[in-house]
């Protein structure tokens, strides 16, 4: 069995075929960073309108890396939602193009899930396990049960975690994308120097918020006024100390209620983060959980995790029709209470 | 000849099968939204009819713009999938073009046609034809009470769905409104197209015709 993926929701354009072995047969990511860094973010029509000028050309060589021709895939899963709408229409309506040509099943999948179900292709394992989810938009704690079965057990109630990095990134004059670009500059920083925030600490509950660290982030850079090298290192240091402070925290209270049922999971474009990384794995060791994080560039948007979930679904006979209508908001756990104070992302 | 053609880019969606000028199957839905979910289940819809194969076709035909940005790509990705599994090559046709081709033949002697597409913005879209359809200049850009200036002193046919916008700056007796239907319709699209290419025409790639920059500036 074999599924060709596409991803197109936000600024990478991305195919990848995978097989029943877990095998990524191939996989290319065209990253459009370069387009956006002038105007200090993503911008969606500009996204949108590389994504088109791409993909096509994108699927023709990852099939010829793979050495497979259409006619010899099962599916062709692409990113439904959520995601940025223009994007998502381009891969959306390419991908039913080569399915309804190619006489192939058609499946739209919630970019979510492919995160979520990535370390069932690289490391094979059961359910259920506690995954946390930190991307550019979104930040969750959840047990995942079963193909298309997620149980929320917190989100955030205003930023997602890497949009609270691509923030910080910005105040402190570091460019886009935010992540790496603290992670590289706190390197040479001083954790310790300035106490920010730590919200939600110690609270009860599995929900997160960035925005107040934001916030503590700009006004210590105004005390500061103009920032020295040193200033800037010692700021990033501890603001990452702060969020891996915080997110260790909520996914202990998740491990709390998870107890030791499979392991903790993490993915996500900050799944890359190698402090937040290092605190989940000695949180996970402390409990006598495994800790699993795919390598990096599949915590990073890509298109194998949307071929391994399209697979993953074909397996269960649920494909979708030519009439799917992309979702720019799809939970994974429709049923979750909203969280409290929740803005509209939660 | 076969030609499998489609059009998402402005108020409508449509899909012809045509084969040497001939309308084999033919679908089309007056929307304003909506495009993304209906086109590929139209076309399906169509090739059952006939019983052909997208592989059964010589051409893949879209729509190029301009238009709404986001219907523009909905056409042309969907072409785009259909000619990269099918290995056909692909032809575009402006809605300008497709626009006019809809004009009733008894409605062009001695016109200027005048073809209006709606932008969803204060400007409109206009291009003029002769009444068999050569273009005569290019696609511009004007708000109504601009687009007078564009416009030849000679009697004018306006059709497009933009053109309703034009009723409280265009009188007199020098202009009608045709009867056609404002937006473009696929099978206009492969008539075009194979009218293009019997000229002599290259054929237009699959690049979107925006004719707009994102909205988006510069950060100081």
């Amino acid at each position: 069995m074999r599924v060709l993926g596409i991803e197109t929701s936000c600024d990478e354009t991305a195919a990848a075929i995978v097989d029943e072995a877990r095998t990524i047969l191939a996989e290319r990511v065209l990253s459009q960073e370069a387009l956006h860094i002038p105007y200090g973010g993503i911008v969606p029509e500009v996204a949108a309108r590389a994504h088109l000028d791409h993909l096509d050309g994108l699927i023709a060589r990852t099939l010829d890396d793979a050495q497979v021709n259409l006619a010899d895939l099962d599916a062709i899963a692409v990113t439904g939602g959520p995601g940025l709408i223009g994007g998502v229409f381009v891969g959306v309506m390419t991908a039913k193009a080569l399915a309804l040509a190619a006489g192939k099943p058609f499946l739209a999948i919630n970019h979510l899930e492919g995160h979520a179900l990535t370390v069932r292709l690289t490391d094979g394992i059961d359910f259920p396990y506690l995954l946390l989810l930190a991307s550019g938009g979104h930040c969750q704690l959840l047990v995942v049960e079963g193909v298309g079965r997620y149980r929320r057990l917190g989100t955030t109630i205003d930023d997602a975690a890497g949009e609270a990095f691509d923030k910080a990134a910005k105040l402190l004059g570091l460019g886009y994308p935010g992540g790496p670009a603290i992670e590289r500059c706190a390197q040479a920083g001083d954790p310790q120097r300035f106490p920010l925030p730590r919200p939600m600490l110690g609270r009860p509950g599995c929900d997160f918020s960035f925005s107040g660290l934001k916030t503590a982030v700009r006004q210590t850079a105004q005390g500061l006024g103009s920032l020295t090298d040193r200033d800037r290192a010692d700021l990033a240091a501890s603001f990452q100390q702060a969020v891996a402070d915080v997110v260790a925290d909520r996914a202990g209270h998740a491990l709390d209620q998870f107890g030791r049922q499979g392991p903790l999971v993490v993915a996500g474009g900050v799944a890359a983060n190698a402090t937040l990384r290092a605190r989940l794995k000695a949180l996970a060791e402390s409990r006598g959980v495994a800790f699993l994080a795919p390598p990096l560039r599949l915590c990073t948007d890509n298109a194998a995790m949307i071929a391994w979930a399209g697979l993953e679904r074909l397996r269960l006979g649920w494909t979708d029709g030519l009439d799917f209508a992309p979702r720019p908001r799809w939970p994974l756990d429709p049923a979750a209470p909203k969280a409290v104070g929740a803005g509209v992302k939660a | 000849m076969r030609i499998l053609a489609l059009d998402a880019a402005t108020s409508a969606c449509s899909v012809a099968l045509v084969e040497d000028g001939r309308v084999l199957a033919h679908r089309l839905k007056v929307m304003e939204r909506g495009q993304a979910e209906a086109l590929m289940p139209m076309l399906a819809d169509a090739l059952d009819e006939t019983g052909l194969a997208v592989a059964d076709f010589d051409r893949i035909a879209a729509t190029v713009g301009p238009g709404a940005f986001t219907g523009i790509r909905i056409g042309l990705a969907a072409a785009r999938g259909l000619c990269l599994a099918s290995g056909k090559p692909f032809f575009g046709l402006t809605t300008t073009r497709a626009v006019a081709g809809g004009v009733f033949a008894d409605e062009r002697p001695g016109m200027t046609l005048v073809t209006v597409v709606e932008a969803k913005r204060a400007e409109l879209f206009g291009q003029l034809f002769s009444p068999d359809l050569e273009p005569l200049g290019e696609i511009f850009a004007a708000a109504p009470q601009d687009f007078v200036a564009h416009l030849p002193n000679t009697p004018l046919m306006l059709v497009g769905d933009g053109s309703i916008r034009l009723k409280d700056v265009l009188r007199g007796p020098n202009v009608s409104w045709s009867r056609a239907p404002g937006h473009p319709d696929a099978v206009q699209v492969a008539l075009g197209v194979a009218e293009r290419a019997d000229q002599g025409h290259a054929p237009l790639p699959p690049r979107p015709l925006y004719l707009r920059a994102p909205d988006v500036t510069l950060p100081k």
